[in-house]
């Protein structure tokens, strides 16, 4: 008994690795729909915020990440742009993240033509720009400094999605998607000087660190990581890859538990009969 | 329809670039280098393009071509932190910094301070103007909060000794940093699967007869590398032990 346990505790990490992806994989072959039921007050807040945006008002859409932290960011963005498009806001997709066109250009191709929104008119998605101190900045004096030309090389200024914004003055918001530390930085540069409310999709990793934000109100609303995406998703009631993946994860999280649990209670028995 | 041949050809790399990238859980193998060796090659390739496309082109050269002759001072600031790599000139690079250093130190330095340090403290002060209105539910809530931040500070608050009211203050710090530290590393699992399941997601699209069955394909070829592998190494290592015997 004692040996079979000791071997238990020795087992080579590799047989955990595949029963990890055996839990994993399981789920997406076969969905068991044992997503969360919970709703945390930031992302009711965060669908809230969108719900009270105005016809016609117009929101900067911050989708600044790369592909390495898509599956977590992605469907925070895609729920995103498809509610405010059920709000028919207009919206302006900017990235400061030189992997994010990509994505950016994925997202155009399905939710706008589900929403039947027209680009230039309802939407408009700008060049990716390096420098986002002096991006952000601009955009408080003159956003046509800031941004000229879209992703296509067409001059911005004129365009009927454009008409009457040349400050953060004429926008409703910002929500940024991100998971870099540009959630601060629209907060310090914009919202906190310029009295313009933010809201923000994140990584559950820097998820904690925005609490003080949340708490303080310089941040309206927030969606950590998968869990606040799926969270999300059914308050907007289009459940899609994030509410899938909570399944996934469910699971995993119940295995490490119990391997965490296990392990212990093996100690603790060997200790004893030690 | 999209072009078909693209579309298989695009799954078959990203599948086996990740089915590589994971056989390093089994154990280093060249499989691996070549996507490690790929990504960091295609990764140098990608900025390269960024930096000349996203940046140099529309911000420098364009409006420089269109008469913005001014544009040549940020440009020449910009050239000269590239000095650092000629010992003989490297003090060029100094005019580079100091205007980053000065430039980014006056914008950040007052925005961060309002947001990150004045605007917290308010935070935690404020909601206690509304004590008479609060229900006992809030009122604990808040309480934790500003009892937490005063403890932590105390933690990290080294000009005096840490004996008496101070330690036990300190002590209580410490919790506070263990609930923190426990609910982050909770979180950052969390993270790191999200992500695994999002390649695992991937690959099981890929695993259809759009993509021409990449993923099993590709899942078998490696095994199959993995087991010649293991029977070639058995060999050799047979002939040597025999070598050594004779």
């Amino acid at each position: 008994m004692k040996d079979r346990l000791r071997r238990f505790l020795n087992i080579d990490r590799r047989w955990l690795f595949l029963l990890l992806s055996v839990v994993m994989i399981w789920p997406i072959i076969h969905p068991s729909g044992i997503a969360g039921r919970t709703t945390q007050q930031s992302v009711k807040d965060f669908y809230d915020f969108i719900e009270n945006l105005k016809e016609n008002d117009f929101v900067i859409l911050g989708v600044d990440y790369d592909p390495s932290i898509k599956p977590e960011l992605q469907p925070q963005a895609v729920a995103a742009l498809r509610h405010l498009f059920r709000r028919n806001v207009r919206v302006c997709i900017l990235t400061f993240i030189s992997g994010a066109p990509g994505l950016i250009e994925e997202i155009k191709q399905t939710v706008p033509q589900e929403a039947g929104k027209e680009y230039g008119k309802d939407y408009v998605i700008m060049a990716y720009n390096p420098n986002y101190m002096a991006a952000m900045t601009q955009m408080s004096i003159d956003f046509y400094k800031a941004y000229e030309k879209d992703a296509e090389g067409n001059t911005v200024k004129g365009m009927p999605v454009m008409k009457g914004i040349n400050t953060y003055r004429d926008m409703a918001g910002v929500v940024e998607i991100t998971g870099t530390g540009m959630l601060d930085a629209w907060v310090a540069y914009v919202g906190d000087k310029y009295n313009v409310p933010i809201i923000g999709g994140t990584t559950a990793i820097s998820q904690l660190g925005y609490g003080p934000y949340l708490q303080n109100r310089q941040l309206l609303g927030l969606l950590g990581g998968m869990r606040g995406g799926s969270e999300y998703e059914t308050l907007t009631g289009r459940k899609d890859k994030a509410t899938s993946g909570i399944d996934a994860l469910n699971l995993s999280h119940m295995l490490v538990i119990i391997l965490i649990l296990t392990s212990n209670i093996i100690l603790l028995v060997l200790k004893e009969k030690n | 329809m999209e072009n078909s041949l693209s579309v298989i050809l695009g799954g078959w790399l990203s599948a086996g670039i990740t089915i590589f990238l994971f056989s390093f859980l089994y154990k280093d193998n060249p499989l691996f280098k070549i996507a490690e060796h790929l990504y960091l090659g295609v990764g140098m390739g990608w900025w390269f393009i960024v930096l000349l496309y996203g940046t140099w082109i529309p911000k420098a050269y364009e409006p420089f071509m269109q008469g913005e002759y001014l544009l040549i001072i940020p440009v020449l600031l910009g050239i000269s932190l590239v000095t650092q790599f000629i010992p003989r000139i490297s003090w060029v690079s100094r005019y580079g910094f100091t205007f980053i250093m000065g430039y980014g130190a006056g914008l950040v330095l007052p925005l961060n301070l309002a947001t990150d340090f004045m605007a917290q403290i308010g935070g935690t002060i404020k909601p206690f103007a509304a004590i008479a209105s609060m229900g006992l539910g809030e009122f604990i809530n808040y309480f934790l909060i500003a009892a937490g931040a005063v403890c932590v500070l105390t933690y990290f608050y080294f000009s005096v000794e840490h004996k008496g009211f101070i330690k036990k203050a300190s002590n209580i710090g410490i919790y506070f940093l263990m609930i923190y530290f426990g609910a982050s590393f909770g979180n950052t699992v969390m993270a790191r699967f999200s992500l695994l399941y999002g390649r695992f997601d991937m690959l099981y699209d890929f695993s259809g007869a759009r993509y021409a069955f990449a993923t099993p394909v590709i899942i078998l070829l490696t095994v199959c590398f993995f087991v010649y592998r293991h029977i070639a190494d058995k060999k050799k290592a047979g002939i040597t032990k025999t070598a050594k015997a004779e």
